[in-house]
């Protein structure tokens, strides 16, 4: 599924804006990553810094931050979590998150509450379908990814 | 793996002051990239734009300005920090040297400050940065 050549997918979850999505792994952590929208909004990704694992993150604190050549801004964090992890693929080659976002996930981190809780402020399904689509036509995105 | 690839300094307070304008566009788009950069890592970060700076929070000049030809406007720049967490503030001293009223400000300046607050503000942070 896509709006404007961005990439959808109905299984993950996404914060309102549609920046970020999370995945819900089996050992209770979430994996978290770049939308197709934002690495497009982004550009080429030039470095990415994550929080070190073991880090408590509250509401609104970033997880991690991200350079390109034309943007700078975290990767935000809608819930209270600690870090567990960091993708060392991307950190070593940040341009992977140009080249396949739902792939190249960024951190998983371990919720303070429950899952259902962190998700339950998340969208997905049909609904994150709508507003995703809105967000690409409302802002004329129209994706594009990096090549290797 | 790196340390470098890893965040964990701690909660700072930056004031930035923008004092670069129109005239030089290429000193206009930094300032908001490393203001994003702080703010993503927990700084509470002020831009205070006085002296020429103010020119850029009226409306339609960020707008139709870029640092490099064919590139990024400075109000998209700006709108970045803002989406950061940055905070903005407008030198209201400076206003009426540029001839800038209330209602030709840009809707992203968060609070018309008067030379007292930014003041306090280079008084109170950890670190202040001028461009």
């Amino acid at each position: 599924m896509e709006c404007n050549g961005c990439e959808f997918r109905s299984e993950l979850y996404y914060d309102d804006q549609y920046q970020i999505w999370a995945r819900r792994e089996e050992d209770g952590t979430l994996t978290v990553g770049m939308t197709d929208i934002s690495q497009t909004v982004a550009g080429k990704i030039l470095h990415v810094r994550v929080r070190r694992p073991g880090t408590l993150r509250p509401i609104g604190k970033p997880v991690a931050t991200i350079e390109s050549g034309k943007w700078a801004g975290p990767v935000p964090n809608v819930f209270d979590c600690v870090i567990e992890e960091a993708n060392h693929s991307v950190l070593e080659d940040p341009n992977l998150l140009n080249i396949e976002p739902y792939e190249a996930w960024i951190a998983r981190v371990r919720p303070s509450g429950a899952v259902e809780d962190a998700l339950s402020v998340m969208l997905t399904g049909d609904v994150a379908q709508a507003g995703y689509c809105e967000r690409a036509r409302r802002e004329d995105i129209h994706c594009e990814r990096g090549a290797r | 793996m790196a340390d470098s690839h890893y965040l964990d300094n701690e909660e700072k307070s930056v004031v930035i002051v923008m004092t670069s304008g129109p005239s030089t566009p290429h000193r206009c788009a930094t300032p908001f990239y490393i203001g994003a950069i702080l703010a993503s890592m927990d700084s509470d970060v002020h831009i205070f734009f006085t002296m020429e700076g103010v020119m850029l929070a009226k409306k339609g000049v960020a707008e139709n300005l870029a640092a490099m030809k064919d590139g990024k406007t400075i109000l998209e720049f700006i709108r970045d920090a803002k989406a950061a967490g940055v905070k903005l503030h407008l030198c209201k001293p400076a206003m009426p040297g540029y001839e800038l009223d209330v209602g030709d400000i840009i809707a992203e300046v968060d609070e018309i400050s008067n030379a007292g607050a930014l003041a306090d503000l280079i008084l109170s942070s950890d670190k202040s940065m001028y461009f």
